[in-house]
C-alpha cells in the first residue's frame, strides 16, 4: 500500500516536472505570458514530492519491512529520532528528501513569477529539467519504494520495482547505519547540506535563462541574491555540523580530514563564496558579468560532482555509504550540465557581457577580484587533489593518495591572503582608494593585531602559522569593530541602539562583515586547535591516575549497559587539575555496538575556555584502559566562528527583506 | 593627546610587538627531535587499512604497530625519503600522503600556480589606470 502510494507520488512528480518544462517554456515565448499557466504543474510537483516523502516516513515509522529501504535502514529498536532521520540515511531516501527540497524551491520561485515575466518562466523551465532528472532517478534506478521479494537473513536479497508484487518482510530490519544513529547531529547535517546544494539551482537556472534570452544586466543576479546567500549559509552550516559530528562522535580526534567527500561539500561552498563576492561587484559596478555566469555554472556543477563522489562508490571514505547504479547516471548528468552550460555560454555570452573596466586595483572591487582569484585557485587545488587519485587509478596506474599535507600547504598561505584582504576590504572605498583614506582606518587594528601576536608568542606559542593567523584574525575583527564604532558613534542615542541601527541600515554590508568576523574566528580556532594540539596515549590501571599534559586523569571503573538499539561499553574517568586535587569533570568515553557493524568509539570531550580535553578509548576497558588523550586549544572559537559566519549570511538576507532601502558605507 | 604623540606611540607599540614576535619565533633547534619527526611522518603516512586515515589519526592497532616500526627507522637514522620509500614499497604507493613531485604529481602544484599567475595577469591588464 505504502509502496504503491509512494511510487505513484514519484510518478506524479515526474509528470509534473515534464509539464512544467513545456508549459513554462511555451509561456515564456507567448505574446502575453501568463503566470497562471504554471500553477498546476508546480502544485502537482509539490504534492507529489511531499507525498513521496510522507510515504517513506510512514513506511519507516510503521516498520513496514516489505519495503527494501526500510528493511535495510531501520529496525523496530531504532529510536524514533533516528527512524525519522532514516528517511535520508541512505541513497534512495536522501534523493526523496532532495526532491522535496527542490519542489519547495520551485514553489517559492514560482510564487514570485508574475504575468509577463519571461526570465522567471524560462528559469522555471530549467529548474523543471533538473527536477525531472532527480524524480526520474527516483522512479528508475534509485526507487525508494522497491518491495522485498526475497530475503537473505535480515536483509533483503531481491526486490522488485513493481509495488504490488507479492512481497516478503524480515521479522526485523537491519537497523540504521551505526555512524548515523550515534548522534543527533547526523539527523540534522544532511538536510542542511541539501538545502544548500539544492538552493543553488535557482541562481543557476536564472543565469542559464538570462543566457538563453540574451538578457543584459543584473536582473538574474538581483532576483536570486536571496537564494545564493541562503544556500551559501545552509551549505556552510551543513559542513560545520558535519565537522562537529566528526569531532564529537568519531574517536580519531579531528573534525576535518580532507576526505574526498568533505572536499565535495567544500568545493561548491568555495565557488559560491567567490560568486557571492563577485556578484556584489556586478550589482554595484556592472563588472564581471561573464565571470559571474561562469562561477554560478561552476557552483552548480560542483554540487552535482559532490553528489556523484558521495553516492557513486568511486571513492573509499567514511562517507560513501552506497554503491549503486546511480554513479554513471550522475556522471552523465554532470557532463550534460557542464558541457551544455559551457556551450551555451560560448554561444551566447557576448549578448550579456559588457564590462566596464576596473578604475584601479586599489579599490574595494580590486580586493573583490583578489578574493575571487584566491578562492578560485583554492577550489582548483582542492578539486585537483580530490580527483588526482581517482583519475590516476582510472588510468590504470598505482593508487596514490593526496592527503592533509598537500592541502595544508595550499590552504595556509591562501588563508593568510584572504584574512588580510578581508580586513582591508571592509574599509576600502569603491573605484579608487586613497592611501590617506584607508590607512587611518587600518593602522590601529594592525597595531592591535601585532600586540595580540606578541602576547601569543610571550605565552610560549612557537608555531609560525598560528601566530600569523592570530595577528591577521585579530586585525580583521579589530578593523570591523573600529568601523562599527565609527559609524555608530555618529548616531544619537545609546551606543547599543546605535549599533543595532547601523546593522539594519545596510544589512548586505554588515551581514558580510559579520560573516568575516566569523571566518576570522574560525581561522583562529582551526590554527590553534590543530597547530597547538597535544596528543598522548596513556595506559591507566583501574583505580589509579596518570598525568597527561597539565591534567590528571584517573580511571575509576569500567561500565557497560544495554540499550534497545545498542550495547555500550565504556570507562568512567575523573579529570582533575595537574596536581590531582580539584575535580574538573567526569568523563565517559565509550564503544557503541549496534545491530550491525562497525562499532563506534565515541569520545568524551570536556570543553573549556582555553582548551578542550578529548578522551577516546583505544582498548576495551578492563583491569586497565588505554586512552587516546588530546588537548585542542580554543576549540570553541572554531564552532562559534562558524556559527557567526552562517548568522552573518542569514542577517544579510533577513534584515534586507525588512529594510529595502540601500545605504552603503562608502560612496 | 596630540596626533604626533599618538602616531609615535602607535609605531612604537607596533615595533615592540614585532620585535617580540620575531625573537620569539626565531627557529630553535631544528626538527631533528625524533618525537617531532615521528609526529611529522605519521601525519604523512596512511594506515593501509583505515580508509585513508593517517597513522597519526587512526586509532587502530595496525597503525600503532606501524608507528613503532617507523620509530625504529627514525632512531636508526633513516631519512624521510627512505622511510617513505620503505612504506611505499611495503604497502603500496597510496600510503604516502604527500603527493610526490614527479610525473603527474607536478600538476597538483603547477596547475593552481598557473591559474594564479594567469588570473593575476588578467586582472592587472583590466586596470584602466
Amino acid at each position: 500500500m505504502i509502496a504503491t502510494i509512494g511510487l505513484l507520488s514519484i510518478l506524479l512528480a515526474v509528470a509534473a516536472s515534464g509539464v512544467l518544462i513545456v508549459r513554462a517554456w511555451v509561456e515564456s515565448r507567448a505574446p502575453e505570458p501568463k503566470a497562471s499557466a504554471i500553477r498546476l504543474p508546480v502544485a502537482m510537483l509539490l504534492l507529489g514530492s511531499l507525498l513521496a516523502f510522507a510515504a517513506l516516513e510512514l513506511g519507516i515509522l510503521t516498520d513496514d519491512f516489505t519495503l527494501e529501504y526500510v528493511a535495510d535502514n531501520s529496525s523496530t529498536t531504532t529510536p524514533l529520532i533516528f527512524k525519522l532521520a532514516g528517511a535520508w540515511a541512505a541513497l534512495e531516501g536522501s534523493i526523496v528528501l532532495w526532491g522535496a527540497v527542490l519542489a519547495a524551491l520551485v514553489y517559492f520561485v514560482a510564487r514570485r513569477v508574475t504575468d509577463g515575466d519571461r526570465l522567471g518562466l524560462t528559469a522555471l523551465s530549467i529548474i523543471g529539467v533538473v527536477s525531472l532528472f532527480w524524480f526520474g532517478l527516483m522512479a528508475t534506478v534509485a526507487n525508494p519504494f522497491a518491495v522485498c521479494t526475497e530475503l537473505a537473513g535480515r536483509a533483503c536479497a531481491e526486490s522488485s520495482w513493481l509495488p504490488f508484487v507479492s512481497s516478503v518482510a524480515p521479522a526485523d530490519g537491519v537497523g540504521a547505519n551505526p555512524l548515523l544513529q550515534n548522534h543527533i547531529l547526523m539527523a540534522v547535517h544532511p538536510p542542511m547540506l541539501y538545502v544548500g546544494y539544492v538552493g543553488f539551482t535557482a541562481p543557476f537556472a536564472f543565469a542559464i535563462a538570462a543566457l538563453i534570452r540574451g538578457e543584459q544586466g543584473s536582473v538574474w543576479l538581483e532576483r536570486t541574491r536571496r537564494w545564493s546567500v541562503i544556500s551559501w549559509a545552509f551549505l556552510g552550516f551543513g559542513i560545520l555540523l558535519g565537522a562537529w559530528w566528526s569531532y564529537e562522535v568519531l574517536g580519531w580526534g579531528g573534525y576535518w580530514a580532507w576526505d574526498p567527500v568533505e572536499n565535495a561539500a567544500l568545493l561548491p561552498w568555495l565557488a559560491a563564496t567567490a560568486f557571492i563576492h563577485s556578484a556584489v561587484v556586478q550589482r554595484r559596478r556592472g563588472m564581471l558579468q561573464a565571470w559571474n555566469l561562469i562561477l554560478i555554472i561552476a557552483t552548480f556543477s560542483l554540487t552535482i560532482l559532490g553528489t556523484f563522489l558521495t553516492r557513486s562508490g568511486t571513492i573509499i571514505s567514511v562517507h560513501s555509504f552506497t554503491q549503486s547504479g546511480v554513479g554513471p547516471i550522475l556522471l552523465g548528468f554532470l557532463m550534460v550540465v557542464v558541457i551544455g552550460s559551457l556551450l551555451l555560454f560560448a554561444w551566447r555570452s557576448h549578448l550579456v557581457s559588457s564590462a566596464p573596466r576596473l578604475d584601479s586595483l586599489a579599490s574595494r572591487e580590486g580586493l573583490f577580484l583578489l578574493n575571487n582569484l584566491i578562492l578560485t585557485v583554492f577550489a582548483l587545488a582542492v578539486l585537483l587533489g580530490t580527483l588526482y587519485p581517482i583519475v590516476l587509478e582510472a588510468m590504470g596506474r598505482a593508487r596514490v593518495s593526496v592527503g592533509t599535507p598537500y592541502y595544508n600547504r595550499v590552504t595556509i598561505p591562501i588563508a593568510f591572503v584572504l584574512l588580510l584582504a578581508m580586513g582591508v576590504g571592509a574599509v576600502t572605498p569603491y573605484r579608487f582608494a586613497r592611501r590617506d583614506v584607508v590607512w587611518p582606518r587600518i593602522a590601529a587594528p594592525l597595531v592591535i593585531g601585532l600586540v595580540a601576536g606578541a602576547v601569543t608568542v610571550a605565552l610560549g606559542v612557537s608555531s609560525v602559522p598560528v601566530v600569523v593567523v592570530i595577528i591577521l584574525g585579530t586585525f580583521v575583527v579589530a578593523t570591523i569593530g573600529k568601523e562599527m564604532l565609527r559609524q555608530s558613534g555618529k548616531l544619537d542615542g545609546s551606543r547599543v541602539g546605535a549599533v543595532g541601527r547601523v546593522l539594519r541600515r545596510d544589512p548586505g554590508y554588515w551581514g558580510g562583515q559579520m560573516a568575516h568576523v566569523g571566518v576570522a574566528l574560525l581561522a583562529v580556532g582551526i590554527a590553534a586547535s590543530s597547530g597547538l594540539a597535544v596528543r598522548e596515549q596513556v595506559r591507566i590501571p583501574a583505580g589509579e591516575a596518570a598525568a597527561v599534559d597539565s591534567y590528571c586523569i584517573s580511571y575509576e571503573a569500567p561500565t557497560s549497559r544495554v540499550e534497545p538499539n545498542r550495547s555500550v561499553t565504556g570507562a568512567i574517568l575523573t579529570l582533575r587539575s595537574a596536581d590531582c586535587s580539584s575535580e574538573l569533570a567526569t568523563l565517559e568515553p565509550v564503544f557503541n555496538r549496534y545491530t550491525r557493524p562497525p562499532a563506534v568509539a565515541t569520545p568524551a570531550v570536556r570543553t573549556g575556555i582555553t582548551e578542550d580535553v578529548f578522551v577516546a578509548l583505544a582498548t576495551v576497558p578492563g583491569d586497565d584502559v588505554v586512552l587516546d588523550v588530546m588537548i585542542f586549544p580554543l576549540m570553541w572559537v572554531l564552532w562559534a566562528g562558524g556559527l557567526i559566519a552562517v548568522g552573518g549570511g542569514m542577517w544579510a538576507v533577513y534584515a534586507r527583506k525588512r529594510t529595502r532601502e540601500r545605504v552603503t558605507a562608502y560612496v | 593627546m596630540s596626533e604626533t604623540v599618538r602616531r609615535v606611540a602607535g609605531w612604537g607599540v607596533a615595533a615592540l610587538a614585532l620585535l617580540v614576535i620575531v625573537v620569539g619565533l626565531l627557529p630553535g633547534e631544528a626538527d631533528a627531535d625524533p618525537d617531532q619527526r615521528e609526529q611529522y611522518l605519521s601525519e604523512r603516512i596512511a594506515c593501509p587499512w583505515c580508509d585513508g586515515q593517517s597513522l597519526a589519526e587512526s586509532d587502530s592497532q595496525v597503525a600503532r604497530d606501524l608507528v613503532v616500526i617507523m620509530r625504529e627507522k627514525i632512531d636508526a637514522g633513516w631519512t624521510d625519503g627512505e622511510i617513505y620509500d620503505f612504506f611505499a614499497s611495503s604497502y603500496g604507493e597510496q600510503v604516502v600522503l604527500e603527493p610526490p613531485l614527479t610525473g603527474w604529481g607536478v600538476a597538483l602544484w603547477a596547475v593552481p600556480a598557473a591559474a594564479l599567475l594567469t588570473g593575476g595577469w588578467v586582472i592587472w591588464k583590466r586596470q584602466s589606470r
